[in-house]
């Protein structure tokens, strides 16, 4: 039997390695949730990638030749994530994977595709502090976000926060940064409550909120809890005495679903708003509009694949190959873009992406109006902890406690 | 004081939502027997009709009826075309229904996406000591309790009540003094969806249409119809605004995990010394 | 006993050992010829097999649906890959650490659900309920529990990492093995499993699983301790679920609180019913053909819509294919080979052999002891405002039959009831023997010599008529062979030895009475009540029940709540009147017969007596 055993084994593992030496083509590969619950999101990240493709390909593609993309459903679905990972890179051979929402989802890829050794690129705003060679993250880290959201809330709105947060890890790593920059900005956290996914009852916070009697309420939740928070929080008259900031409103198109009473005021903080007014980002909503329709504003998970794209482009053509050591290695050369969201570089120590952060204004038309714009800030935090370059072999998810 | 005042306040509030979202459920159970595990997602089914309507002009308030008539057709079409084929089957029934939940879910996110609108709170409050309180949810402890009193005039005042409580118990004596069990546990059924329905409807300013908020409701209304026992709307009542009000105060002083928390291992102390619900033994009926 | 099986009976009946066994050789057979992507992906397909084995175990044989088998599954994947994270490094091998983690783990977590359950005899629609809750509960807290154990970081909603793949190798240069020798080690080890857990519930374990699953308050009117055989029972199928996590998170290197997601606890019972409920086998059979039928669709004809056609495919399944794949086979296969309850139309009616029945009167005594006397004090139970026992008083001594009658509402069944355990009295206490059972559970009392025949025949009818008797004998001996004599011995006296083999469902009513009443000798009880024995049996099968009671009188107490006056008089022993749940009268049936205050009580008239 262990000789059998054995005998596979080793005939396994030829094949396996005979697949990795295969000739590298130019096939990328790309795993959003096109649907299920997160499909607002995934949707419109799929639809970015195929632009940024068509884009691409129109202009000679990579290498002379134009760029095939291998799509797959995760269908909100954590398990589908690693199976089609999985799939793949063992069946379809891309050299590329761009993919993945939620912080789980780029966990459990990763560990993957650092195995695979091809480079991943994960594009959505998150709590922060991914660091391995392979991966890229253009998406805007919290420490980005709330650096310039709580700076600015304290001028505006007053030193007292309250701070409102789903009990899982983008909400509590988020609510660190609160405090980590509250008390750099001479602010104070007044208080704090985390709410398991499946609450819908706000009446307990809206209470304790009140009996902290902070400036402003950063507000953190996610999806239909949001929602459901802004509209009872605006019904019970809050919203005049207290400030509403938030780093993941409007990241869902939020604030077309939130009645007009309830998303006037709401301040957001992002790598980008359809709004941002540029010439770059004119042409992009221009080109989406045509091919997608104006039906729904772009969401900035969109924008972030869209500059992850080109941004792998830009370095496959630079090292005139698409075998992932050429390519990391010109992906660290501090390539920079003009993308949509204005200008943004790609940090070569940490893998992320210095970028601008919009503070906007909810307005009565489901919409949102910019007040500030913070140009080319870098993610701090992950830059402090994380130098690819000098320790290639660096695979951690850093945590503010870790 | 004050903070204790409105925590009282909205604690009710809360406890007597719970209870809206969980009476059809318990109507069903109490009167067939029958777990439906979809009925989380007839809240939503509700929630969304109440929300189409208001997206195509009607008002919200004639929206509700709107969705309690959608809810109540396809319920008695359920009813028809699946539990009455597993009559007696508790386990088949339990999964079927489950079956149809996740089918329900799906459907929902094929058909309406993720996100939808929501309909706006009417802003009103009111002000307790420093503190206010937003009107709709607090009006929300009315609903429940007329709600409440119609269940029981319908069971006890009307014919089909009378039907209906007599199919349950003797469904063969029933039968043979003419009354049409079969028709009868359909619209029970219905009635039960037609309420889901109904609070799907009504709390739709309060809990944004999703395809997912069936779940959020769920694991808390059938902890509370089995906490409750065989006697169904007060059984149910007094689980809701025992169980619920408590969980909502735990999560006022303390953290609202620690009010999930709460309520779970209540249910599972409250299910040791009631194996078969707090109202097993009780004598009256209803 | 004759054994007159064909030889395609004989394929039949051991199909469950060799159809797998073909399957796992091939399986061994194929493993190094399959592509890996197939085989990586086949070997989830065997490891939801695997946890679908243990929801068949709990609920096809054990008869409670439990959609808590996804919790055990994820506790013991989650804290077996933490040993494994921490100790594969020192041994190489990894699974050595993970499968006993996940297996203890799955068995405690279940022993406390189970505990919960069973213990507080909680009814099948909350048992249901709160196991499913028990996973929601488990979804919740891991999104935010996070801990550091050792090496191994569990994040919360990002889960855990880095979690080491399947080594079967030992020592420093061991390796993860490639996807087709994983298959092959996947299959081993869920085809040991398979077998272990086949040849348990072949055994009298399994006989009584069985037994509770058909009729629970029988089997515990047989004198077994019903909660203690549902809780191991739940532990075993939680161990095999926790060995099936912990295999999953070798598969999968990543383990995340979806594991505890709803869509993944859906996925159990579907299992079960395609493959067919109560076959062991059948999960493999359903988690392979959906698995396979999703793999060669590519993923994309069922993608986005899986969850809502599965849900439809679950509504199906329950409403149509009730008995699955495998079921359907067997039904059909079933109808090309002789009726296997041929020979219930050979059985002839049943008559009683006196020095039969006092030869196994005698064995009982020296095997059990003395018979024992009833007696209640002043018995009370209340329900509400109902009092259908009410201030209880009587003794029964063996030698002559007793039989306790009244009119309709006297509460002679409440007594009956009251005396067996099964509604504990609110005063007064009821003694066996001299000694105070008031409140002994039912099995107790059955266990000390009380033997109970209830008015409806109670026999399993999926089993055959001796593996009824068996059972019943089985519960006293707890000796194979024994209860295999006991057996005969009862089987002989129903002069039912050629027909062993029939299933009691095949049986007319009376002969399934006989057949209860068969098994309530096998307990050699040492005192007999018999409620409504009579009831629907023929004059001539009433008349060899009345010879069988009074022999049975003459050496253990009987005790018989009857209605059929006849059959009282052909006891020709005391008999007790009760009338609005309380004594009215006492002594031989024609006196009174004759006695006005117990003919207006029946008659209704209030000539001498003013309570009616």
């Amino acid at each position: 039997m262990k000789t059998i055993l054995s005998g596979v084994c080793a005939l396994a593992l030829t094949a396996s390695l005979s697949m990795g030496t295969a000739v590298a083509g130019t096939k990328i590969g790309a795993i959003f949730d096109l649907t299920g619950g997160l499909n607002i999101y995934g949707i419109q990240q799929n639809n970015a990638l195929q632009l940024a493709v068509e884009e691409i390909n129109a202009n000679g593609g990579v290498l002379g030749e134009p760029i095939e993309v291998i799509s797959y459903d995760a269908q909100s679905e954590l398990s589908k994530y690693t199976q089609f990972a999985n799939t793949a890179i063992l069946r379809d051979k891309i050299t590329a994977l761009f993919a993945g929402l939620t912080s789980s989802s780029r966990e459990a890829i990763r560990p993957i595709v650092r195995k695979a050794n091809i480079p991943y690129f994960y594009s959505s705003l998150y709590e922060g502090g991914a660091c391995d060679k392979v991966t890229f993250v253009t998406g805007s880290s919290a420490s980005q976000q709330m650096s310039k959201l709580i700076e600015w809330g304290v001028s505006t709105y007053g030193p007292k926060i309250y701070i409102m947060a789903p009990d899982y890890n983008f909400g509590t790593i988020s609510a660190h940064w609160v405090h980590e920059y509250a008390t750099r900005n001479g602010g104070e956290v007044v208080g704090e409550d985390f709410l398991p996914l499946t609450v819908s009852d706000y009446a307990p916070t809206l209470q304790k909120i009140q009996a902290a009697k902070p400036d402003f309420v950063v507000a953190l939740p996610v999806g239909a809890n949001q929602t459901g928070f802004l509209e009872q929080f605006a019904a019970a008259g809050l919203k005049d005495r207290i400030g509403i900031v938030s780093t993941n409103y409007g990241s869902g198109n939020q604030q077309v679903v939130v009645s007009p009473q309830a998303g006037k005021g709401i301040i957001a903080s992002a790598g980008y708003f359809m709004e941002v007014a540029n010439d770059q980002n004119a042409k992009f909503v221009k080109k989406w509009q045509a091919k997608y329709g104006t039906d729904t504003p772009i969401v900035s998970g969109a924008v972030d694949v869209w500059n992850a794209v080109h941004l792998w482009a830009l370095a496959v053509n630079k090292a005139n190959s698409s075998e992932t050591e050429a390519v990391i290695k010109a992906l660290e050369s501090g390539l920079s873009f003009d993308a949509p969201n204005g200008k943004v570089s790609l940090d070569s120590k940490s893998h992320h992406l210095n970028q601008n952060i919009y503070i906007a204004e909810g307005n009565a038309d489901h919409g949102f109006d910019i007040l500030v714009t913070f140009t080319d800030v870098p993610a701090v935090f992950e830059a402090d902890k994380c130098d690819l370059v000098k320790d290639p072999g660096l695979a951690e998810h850093f945590t503010p406690e870790s | 004081m004050d903070y204790f005042a409105t925590v009282l306040i909205s604690s009710l509030s809360s406890a007597s939502i719970l209870l809206i979202a969980t009476l059809g459920l318990a109507v069903v159970f109490g009167l067939m027997g029958v777990i439906n595990l979809a009925h989380g997602e007839f809240i939503m089914m509700g929630a969304y009709s109440a929300l189409t309507a208001t997206q195509l002009g009607i008002p919200f308030i004639l929206a509700i009826p709107v969705a309690v008539l959608v809810t109540m057709v396809f319920g008695a079409l359920v009813e028809i075309i699946i539990i009455r084929r597993l009559y007696g089957r508790l386990f088949d029934t339990m999964l079927a229904t489950w079956g149809l939940s996740l089918a329900l879910y799906q459907g929902a996110v094929l058909i309406f996406g993720s996100v939808s609108p929501g309909i706006g709170m009417p802003q009103i409050n009111f002000n307790v000591g420093d503190y206010t309180l937003a009107a709709y949810p607090i009006f929300m402890i009315l609903v429940a309790a007329v709600m409440l009193a119609g269940i029981y005039a319908l069971l006890t005042r009307t014919v089909y009540g009378m039907k209906a409580r007599a199919a349950i118990q003797v469904p063969d004596m029933a039968r043979a003094i003419g009354i049409d069990s079969a028709r009868t546990n359909t619209l029970t059924f219905a009635i039960g969806c037609g309420l889901a329905g109904f609070a799907g409807a009504i709390l739709l300013p309060i809990v944004p249409a999703t395809p997912s908020m069936g779940f959020a409701f769920v694991i808390k209304a059938f902890l509370t119809v089995v906490i409750a026992g065989p006697v169904t709307l007060a059984g149910s009542a007094l689980a809701a605004i025992g169980v619920g009000t408590g969980a909502s105060v735990v999560a006022s002083f303390m953290t609202s995990v620690a009010g999930d928390l709460f309520f779970f291992i209540l249910t599972v102390v409250l299910l040791r010394l009631y194996p078969l619900g707090v109202s097993a033994k009780w004598r009256i009926k209803l | 006993m004759e054994h007159n099986l064909t030889t395609a009976e004989k394929i039949h009946g051991s199909i469950g050992i060799s159809a797998p066994t073909i399957a796992v050789i091939i399986a061994l057979g194929i493993s190094g010829m399959l592509d890996p992507y197939l085989a990586y992906v086949a070997s989830l397909w065997v490891i939801y097999g695997l946890l679908g084995m243990s929801l068949d175990l709990v609920w096809g044989r054990g008869g409670v649906l439990s959609l808590g088998q996804t919790a055990f599954y994820g506790l013991g994947g989650y804290f077996g890959s933490v040993v494994a994270i921490n100790f594969s490094e020192l041994t190489g091998n990894s699974l050595i650490w993970a499968l006993p983690t996940g297996a203890a783990c799955g068995a405690l977590s279940a022993a406390v659900i189970g505990y919960l359950i069973f213990y507080a005899r909680t009814g099948p629609l909350q048992t249901t309920i709160l196991t499913y809750t028990f996973t929601i509960l488990l979804w919740t807290l891991s999104q935010s529990f996070k801990i550091t154990i050792g090496e191994a970081k569990i994040g919360g909603d990002n889960g855990m990492a880095n979690i080491p793949g399947m080594i079967l190798d030992f020592g420093e240069d061991a390796t993860t093995l490639e996807p087709n020798a994983m298959f092959a080690t996947v299959v081993v080890i869920s085809a040991v499993i398979y077998f272990a857990v086949r040849l348990l519930m072949s055994g009298p374990f399994g006989r009584v699983v069985d037994c509770i699953r058909i009729d629970g308050e029988k089997t515990e009117l047989l004198g077994y301790d019903i909660r203690k055989y549902q809780l191991q029972n739940f532990m075993i199928a939680g161990a095999i679920a926790g060995i099936a996590g912990a295999l999953f998170a070798a598969w999968s290197n990543y383990l995340n609180p979806s594991i505890f997601s709803v869509q993944e606890a859906l996925m159990v019972p579907i299992y079960v019913l395609v493959g067919g409920a109560g076959t062991l086998s059948g999960a493999f059979i359903g988690s392979v053909l959906i698995g396979g039928l999703s793999f060669w669709l590519g993923g994309g004809a069922i993608s986005g819509q899986t969850t809502l056609i599965l849900g439809l495919v679950l509504i199906v399944l329950v409403i149509f294919l009730k008995n699955g794949i495998l079921g359907a086979l067997n039904s059909l296969w079933l109808r090309f080979l002789p009726d296997r309850n041929r020979a219930v139309h050979s059985i002839k009616p049943v008559t009683i052999d006196a020095s039969v029945v006092e030869n196994i009167l005698a064995d009982a005594e020296i095997a059990a002891g003395p018979p024992k006397s009833l007696e209640t004090k002043n018995a009370t139970k209340a329900f509400g405002g109902v009092i259908p026992v009410n201030d209880v008083s009587l003794k029964f001594e063996p030698g002559l039959p007793h039989s306790v009658i009244g009119p309709n509402g006297a509460g002679k069944s409440s007594f009956l009831k009251v005396c067996v355990g099964m509604y504990p009295p609110d005063s007064g206490d009821v003694l066996l023997g001299g000694e105070n059972v008031s409140h002994s559970p039912i099995f107790q009392c059955v266990a000390k010599g009380l033997g109970v025949k209830n008015q409806k025949p109670q026999v399993f009818g999926e089993l055959s008529i001796f593996e009824n008797l068996w059972t019943s004998a089985f519960s006293m001996t707890r000796d194979k062979n024994k209860a295999n004599q006991i057996a005969d011995q009862i089987l002989t006296m129903l002069g039912m030895h050629e027909q062993g083999n029939v299933e009691a469902s095949a049986l007319s009513h009376g002969q399934q009475q006989w057949l209860d009443i068969g098994m309530v000798l096998c307990l050699t009880p040492r005192t007999i009540l018999f409620d409504e024995p009579a009831a629907g049996m023929t004059n001539e099968e009433t008349r060899e029940l009345s010879h069988l009671v009074r022999i049975l009188a003459k050496k253990t107490t009987v005790l018989v709540v009857e209605h059929d006056m006849e059959f009282v008089r052909t006891l020709d022993g005391m008999v007790t009147v009760l009338h609005q749940g309380a004594f009215f009268a006492k002594g031989d049936i024609v006196k009174l017969r004759a006695d006005d205050r117990v003919l207006d009580i029946y008659l209704g008239r209030r000539a001498h007596v003013q309570s009616i």
